[in-house]
């Protein structure tokens, strides 16, 4: 019973159901990787656990209390979150978006100690953008904006970390570098992680648990190997027969080159 | 970091200064030739009776009213602008003023012709009214429109409609308060009496300390509803207490100087420039301040620049803001097109 999260027979929608039935179970340290096509419903599970969307039914259970019985600040600190949103801040340098993880930690009127400067410090060191931080946020690049955006989630310290296609939109380097410290971060921290991700030649290095999504349920549950086989991604990406086949034995190869550029980039430093 | 923020302390010790210094050369300002020698005699009460009786009767009353509505103007923009994350909305632009003043001019009329006269508190709740119900279209409006400059053209619209209404019932209204009504609907500081100020000072502190509360989850809903739910904040009370307090400030405003143009989008938008940074906890009282400093030197030019004839604060607010949201709104452009 050491799930930090933990979903029962959820059912998620905006007003008719999208995805029926979501279990989802994390533990400390482990990284979840949703995969399904575009419309599947990865966002809207992903925004029903982040409280942006009421859960039709069904229950989330946060180290096994209801997280509606929750109050905002204190789940706040078990759980930050990257969105696909853009953000657009005005006049604000890209240590400031990343103060904003201190939220939940800082008194009445938002300001920051001591304490809480070096934590944005440690967190902006750990995604290695300390040499930009001054810089005004919305003349950053898509990369640095996203690994700015995950700095104020670490330093958020939350115990689960929710990221909605942490990748998107990043060249391959970026991506690397982005999933590596995710890695870090679970391995290290400790921290559990949900993600969904498009990009399938990353999921065998990143996650331990892959949930496929399909159809408006959740099609299979199991390690990456098992999932990423060339029947499932046939099914639930709609392909024609057989070219599951070609397409996964491509996806291996590559898929193993990215584990090891993953896994040196992580104890590089 | 340290020494932003200092500095940014440092600028609203300075337009606070700027700000005293602008009001006693408003207080020497006038007809009535005084100097500051009779200023400063005020302080220990040997001014001869007129002098006294111009200060503090006619000139300080004014002033004030034009220090505290001036900056709550300018907060109500401010907060305003958090709220449909746009630095372009304003009371004015948004039509809120201009229908508080429609509710108000309604309920004066309507009570004078029972041969009641309104209550300062009255106009206040009037005013409300107004600002709520065009807040509330603005609202239907926004989830239907989500092009904020067509909002801002739906506002001026209704701020038209409204002032045309506003236009007809002044016109077949008879009374001898009527002119009165007159000038005020135009926008004006014209016969403040303290009561006024007192009444006005009550709650434009009430909200601008409940803003000023506020100013962490406002600091957070500017990253966005999704980023500030995730932060704990509670979003829908927050959008309630956001339109209801820049509501009041604005109908406080309009119940006592009429409907004042441009000040609530070009103050934000001017001490952002001037600060540096968007964070409420320094543009709340940056605003309120910038927006007194702004309105007390357009109301002077107003009543000193053709005197013995008043100009509408309006009509001076406009000369000197519109071309910084004409600024605004082309800059704006060139962002989304690039």
């Amino acid at each position: 019973m050491d799930k930090l999260l933990r979903t029962y027979k959820l059912d998620v929608g905006y007003r008719s159901v999208v995805v029926k039935d979501v279990e989802i179970e994390v533990s400390p340290g482990e990284i979840i990787a949703l995969i399904g096509p575009n419309g599947a419903g990865k966002s809207t599970i992903i925004n029903t656990i982040t409280r942006q969307l009421i859960g039709l039914s069904g229950k989330i259970y946060i180290k096994e209390k209801d997280e509606a019985s929750y109050r905002g600040e204190d789940l706040a600190k078990l759980m930050s979150m990257v969105t696909t949103k853009r953000i657009t801040p005005e006049l604000m340098s890209a240590r400031e978006v990343v103060a904003t993880g201190r939220y939940p930690y800082t008194g009445r009127l938002g300001i920051l100690s001591k304490d809480d400067w070096d934590k944005v410090d440690e967190a902006i060191k750990l995604v290695e953008m300390t040499d930009i931080s001054d810089r005004d946020f919305s003349k950053l690049s898509d990369g640095q904006r996203q690994r700015i955006m995950l700095a104020r989630a670490i330093c958020q310290e939350p115990e689960i970390m929710i990221l909605d296609e942490p990748t998107s939109f990043l060249d391959i380097q970026f991506k690397i570098d982005i999933l590596s410290i995710i890695r870090k971060l679970a391995e290290e921290k400790n921290i559990a992680v949900i993600m969904s991700i498009h990009d399938l030649e990353f999921v065998e290095a990143v996650a331990d648990m892959v949930i496929a999504i399909d159809d408006s349920r959740v099609k299979a549950v199991g390690k990456p190997e098992d999932i990423i086989t060339s029947d499932i991604i046939e099914q639930i990406y709609h392909m024609e027969k057989d070219s599951g086949k070609v397409i996964v034995e491509g996806l291996k190869e590559y898929s193993k080159a990215l584990k090891k550029m993953i896994n040196r980039k992580k104890y590089e430093d | 970091m340290r020494n932003k923020t200092q500095g940014q302390i440092f600028v609203i010790f300075i337009i606070t200064v700027v700000m005293i210094a602008i009001t006693v050369f408003s207080m020497l300002l006038g007809s009535a030739e005084i100097g500051l020698s009779d200023f400063f005699k005020l302080f220990n009460g040997s001014t001869d009776e007129f002098t006294g009786n111009i200060l503090l009767s006619i000139r300080l009353p004014r002033i004030l009213a034009a220090i505290i509505l001036g900056g709550a103007l300018s907060v109500s923009g401010f907060l305003l602008q958090i709220f449909f994350g746009n630095p372009i909305a304003g009371p004015y632009v948004l039509g809120v003023s201009s229908s508080a003043k429609l509710v108000v001019a309604l309920t004066m009329v309507l009570l004078l012709e029972n041969g009641l006269v309104i209550s300062s508190f009255g106009m206040i709740v009037a005013a409300f009214a107004g600002s709520i119900l065009s807040m509330g279209v603005v609202l239907l409006l926004a989830d239907r429109i989500r092009n904020m400059s067509l909002l801002v053209v739906c506002g001026v619209m209704i701020g038209y409609i409204c002032s045309a209404i506003t236009d007809f019932i002044v016109c077949f209204a008879d009374d001898s308060n009527i002119v009165n009504l007159h000038n005020w609907s135009l926008g004006s500081f014209s016969g403040t009496t303290i009561e006024h100020v007192r009444i006005s000072l009550v709650f434009v502190v009430i909200c601008l300390v409940l803003a000023f509360m506020l100013s962490k989850p406002i600091g957070a809903y500017q990253l966005g509803e999704a980023y500030a739910q995730n932060m704990g904040v509670n979003i829908k009370a927050l959008r309630i207490v956001l339109i209801l307090t820049s509501s009041l400030l604005t109908a406080t405003v309009t119940a006592f100087a009429g409907p004042i143009s441009f000040v609530g989008i070009a103050v934000p938008h001017i001490m952002r420039g001037i600060l540096k940074t968007a964070k409420p906890i320094l543009m709340i009282p940056a605003c309120f301040i910038g927006g007194a400093i702004i309105t007390l030197f357009c109301d002077d030019v107003a009543r000193c620049a053709f005197a013995p004839t008043e100009l509408s604060i309006s009509s001076v607010t406009a000369v000197f803001l519109s071309p910084i949201v004409i600024y605004l709104l082309i800059r704006r452009g060139k962002k989304n097109n690039g």
